[in-house]
């Protein structure tokens, strides 16, 4: 164990390049801004006519997880500060965590506290916070500074009596304030679950972030995965991994790959988790992406996550579910342990199987079943009953579970005989 | 007395206090353990990545596959989502690789970390290098309960974290000095599947699963561990989900090399896998229920040999095949069990006189005995509940009246066909209700005719076993603390209270096997006064 530093190969500096820029949604979407029709731009103009104008404004941003919106408005925001940096504060809010109004006002004590270096209480109460936040707003607006408040996952600030949200534009409109509100959410309908009284208030603008065109996903991802020529790696490492990527490119398989890939998941998010996952598994020692890599990528996102656990099961728990299918075409809806065990008993019965295991043994196999989520109780309320007396349901189709029959290793004979019927 | 043993102690003390006290002033207590940044990584040995993958017989694509999605040294990475059955190496195989890699990393596993709170602090004392000892009476660092304020904290501490390391990388290669390596820092979610059970998983989970974007910190990785497949985790808010790592369970040429691993004499275990493995794989795959089942297996296996330590030859594994073979039928039919004590000596004993104990196929006869302790009100109590779930209440009266033992047997009618199919769906209806519930009183009552006869029986015969139990005088014991140990036990399940009456019913939960050898272990009639339709 010597102390040089081993020397690190031109493929793996690429290899941390590229993960790096697909973990960084700045890089990302910047390329995807530039046109001026964009959402940045829009959102830019929106902004910075509030802050030039002294206004108050308020926004939605709408559209999948993974489309975008926090890291557009990011983008944004960054521009803005650095055009005006004494002009604007930002706090931000999240409706997973704040979507409590207590907490949701301490936050924003505690982060106007934090901007403009005042000591902040943690034993504030709600009133305390409320006045603070109004108190704050009237001075700011009078010093011509603008607060932007971002709400993040805003659907959950929708929900319950919506107080901050009211107390919030209620305060834009009548205190002397400059203040822009950005919500930022996934359902599209989101306003529609706003109190009347807020919705009046809230100026009904929205951002619709949809997924970019084919012609623009090609153009990104030669962008994000083509190595920078003038960086330390080798110039010539590099054309060639830049060719052999143009290659990949346009081949027609390549095609085929990504579009089976976004026909399921079609925001940039998702592709470029693709993307870091075929990234990853660049061979080092070849030291170029190939199109196997994003093959390999595919089918794990691809799985097949219930077939997978039928193959995991063993034979007595297949018996276990044959049986239940077997109850269920025999029209008797609810079944529990005990009669998925006479149904157990008939089948060992008629057939004289070699697989008839005791009851203890079958009841470890039902729990397990239970443990994968291939079964499950009806009702979540029948905690007065032991396990073998909860009525239970399938929780896989009946062609669902022929195929990993047909696909189960050494699946004894009978059992699919048994499914035919 | 304290006064004569240390004539300095002045003061009245117990003879405990005093004792300990001079303990401590002979010796020193050692300074408690403060951990450092060293402790967020693995403090063992490194490990190389042949070893690694040797030691995991089955795993080789997946480690591999962790080893690429975790990446060189300080790139950032996706959330991953590693899942697979239970016992297919998950746990294991992370922590190894974490070793193998030699970077910080925190561990927190839902099972001991049971509700939001305990899972927030413990992951903020282990960044703030806070151990929970005697002296700030094992409190946390800071208290935490909900998401927004572990936000923030754990944002703090990363910090600080982070900058630590970032000063220790630039010193001395951290091979030497046993320090972690690398500027990011890790954080391992064990069992998330629990998490699913908790009252307040609908905000939890998503915000586990969002901790990426709301950190928004590239140096910081999240790994997930479950037990149960993606798709059980899929709620109303979408997110962009962790990157999926999948264990299968392991085949049987897996299963093969696990079990060959560690043993002194492979010639043998090598005979007896290949007598026992397959059978046993057609009921259960997982590593842990197989390895309960051979071990005691294996011992059986290897008896009739004098030295174990030979190879065996044809002739002897065909021998020693024979002498297994009885026993792998029953072994088949057991579950892992922990016994008591006194019973493994009469396991020895009653073994040398056994018979093939497989008359019903497959099926094995337990031993007539419980296996655990219970007072004798305690068993009385629990055949009465029993009874009372099984039976209902309008036969009480005929059963129990007060001459005793009454006949239940009805007199037996023709069957006709109607009856038949009527009594199968009673039968099947019984099935699918499980056992009925039943009041307080009606418990006390069948529990105090049930004991009046016990008494009366026991007159009757010699009364030299009663001086043990002090006779009547043994069933006074207090009743409802009993009534409350048996539910605590899980004997008796305490159910809602019924609206009308406003008082909680009660139901059994035990099998008749085990009311039937506790009510053999008092030489109680029970299948007297069970009813049968």
């Amino acid at each position: 164990m010597g102390r040089e530093k081993e020397k690190e190969k031109p493929s793996e500096k690429a290899l941390n390049l590229l993960r790096s820029r697909l973990s960084d949604p700045n890089f990302i979407f910047r390329p995807l801004s530039d046109s001026p029709d964009s959402n940045y731009s829009k959102l830019k103009f929106i902004i910075s006519t509030s802050v030039t104008e002294a206004c108050n404004n308020s926004i939605l941003l709408l559209g999948p997880h993974g489309s975008g919106k926090v890291a557009v408005l990011e983008l944004v925001l960054s521009d803005l500060l650095q055009q005006y940096p004494e002009a604007i504060s930002v706090i931000r809010l999240n409706g997973l965590l704040h979507s409590d109004d207590n907490c949701a006002l301490k936050e924003i004590a505690r982060q106007l506290c934090m901007e403009h270096q005042l000591l902040f209480s943690k034993v504030a109460s709600f009133d305390d916070n409320s006045q603070f936040m109004i108190a704050m707003l009237r001075e700011c607006g009078l010093a011509h500074k603008t607060i932007i408040f971002v709400l993040d996952e805003f659907d959950f600030f929708a929900q319950g009596k919506q107080r901050l949200l009211y107390s919030l534009l209620d305060a834009m409109q009548s205190v002397n304030s400059q203040a822009v509100v950005i919500g930022v959410s996934c359902r599209l309908d989101v306003d529609q679950l706003l109190e009347k009284r807020v919705r009046s208030r809230f100026s009904h603008r929205k951002l619709l972030f949809l997924s970019p065109s084919k012609e623009d996903t090609e153009r990104f991802m030669e962008h994000i995965l083509s190595l920078p020529m003038d960086s330390s790696l080798p110039h010539n490492y590099a054309a060639e991994f830049n060719g052999r990527l143009k290659k990949i490119l346009s081949d027609e398989r390549f095609k085929e790959l990504i579009d089976t890939y976004l026909s399921f998941n079609f925001t940039i998010g998702h592709l470029v988790r693709f993307l870091f996952q075929a990234v990853s598994y660049m061979d080092l020692n070849a030291g170029f992406l190939s199109l196997g890599n994003l093959k390999t990528a595919l089918s794990s996102n691809q799985r097949q996550l219930k077939l997978e656990s039928i193959r995991d099961c063993s034979v007595l728990e297949l018996y276990m579910m044959v049986c239940m299918k077997r109850l269920e075409v025999k029209e008797q809806t609810s079944y529990n342990f005990y009669s998925v065990m006479t149904e157990y008993k008939s089948i060992h019965d008629s057939f004289q199987t070699s697989d008839y295991y005791a009851a203890n043994v079958c009841l470890r196999a039902f729990e397990h079943l239970l443990q994968c989520q291939l079964i499950s109780f009806i009702d979540n309320k029948g905690h007065n009953q032991s396990v073998e007396f909860r009525p239970v349901k399938l929780l896989i189709s009946s062609a669902e579970l022929h195929q990993g029959l047909k696909s189960y290793q050494q699946c004894p004979a009978i059992l699919l005989k048994l499914m035919d019927r | 007395m304290a006064t004569e043993e240390s004539p300095q102690v002045t003061r009245r003390a117990t003879r405990s206090y005093s004792a300990s006290n001079t303990a401590i002033e002979s010796t020193n207590l050692p300074e408690s353990y403060k951990p450092t940044i060293n402790d967020l990584g693995f403090r063992q040995q490194p490990l190389r990545l042949e070893d690694l993958l040797s030691s995991f017989p089955g795993r080789r694509s997946q480690i591999l596959e962790l080893l690429r999605l975790l990446g060189p040294l300080n790139s950032p990475m996706f959330p991953i989502l590693v899942y697979g059955g239970p016992s297919t190496g998950k746990t294991s195989v992370t922590l190894q690789v974490f070793r193998h890699l030699n970077r910080p990393f925190i561990y927190s596993s839902c099972i001991t970390c049971y509700s939001p709170r305990i899972l927030f602090e413990s992951i903020l004392n282990q960044l703030l290098f806070h151990r929970k000892d005697s002296g700030h009476s094992y409190s946390s660092v800071k208290r935490c309960e909900r998401p927004s304020d572990f936000v923030n904290y754990l944002r703090e501490a990363l910090e600080n974290v982070l900058t630590n390391l970032k000063g220790n990388s630039g010193k001395v290669s951290s091979k030497m000095s046993g320090r972690p390596d690398g500027t990011m820092v890790y954080l391992v979610f064990d069992n998330l599947e629990r998490i699913r059970d908790w009252d307040k998983s609908s905000t939890i989970l998503p915000f586990l699963f969002n901790l990426n974007d709301i950190l928004k910190m590239p140096e910081v990785g999240l790994i997930f561990i479950s037990n149960t497949s993606p798709d059980t985790y899929y709620l109303n808010i979408g997110y962009v989900e962790p990157i999926p790592l999948y264990f299968p369970d392991y085949t049987e040429d897996d299963l093969r090399h696990i079990f060959m691993a560690n043993q002194t004499n492979s010639r043998l275990y090598a005979s007896f896998l290949d007598v026992v493995l397959r059978p046993f794989c057609r009921v259960t795959r997982q590593v842990d229920e197989l390895a309960a089942a051979f071990s005691s297996l294996f011992k059986k296996y290897s008896e009739p040999l004098s030295d174990k330590e030979v190879a065996p030859n044809e002739e002897m594994k065909r021998r020693l095949f024979s002498h297994i073979r009885p026993h792998i039928a029953s072994a088949l039919n057991e579950t892992f069990q922990v016994r008591s004590q006194p019973l493994l000596k009469a396991e020895t004993n009653e073994e040398t006189k056994k018979t093939n104990s497989s008359r019903m196929l497959g099926i094995r006869e337990d031993f007539d005995k419980i296996d655990f302790h219970m007072s004798t009100s305690a068993k009385y109590l629990l055949i009465s509940a029993f009874l009372a779930s099984r039976n209902p209440a309008t036969l009480d009266a005929s059963l129990f009246d007060s001459t005793g033992v009454s006949d239940s047997r009805k007199r037996k009618r023709k069957a006709s066909e109607k009856s038949m199919d009527q009594k199968e769906m009673a039968e099947q209806e019984l099935l699918m209700k499980g056992p009925g519930t039943f009041p307080l009183e009606r418990l006390l009552a069948i529990f105090q005719c049930i004991t009046s006869l016990a008494e009366d029986s026991l007159d009757e015969e010699e009364s030299h076993e009663l001086t043990v139990e002090g006779g009547s005088r043994g069933l006074m014991s207090d009743v409802l603390l009993q009534l409350s140990s048996l539910c605590n036990a899980n004997f008796i399940i305490k159910g809602g209270s019924c609206p009308l009456e406003g008082s909680t019913r009660y139901r059994t939960a035990v099998s008749e096997d085990l009311a039937l050898k506790v009510a053999r272990s008092l030489k109680f009639p029970l299948s007297k006064y069970l009813y049968r339709r």
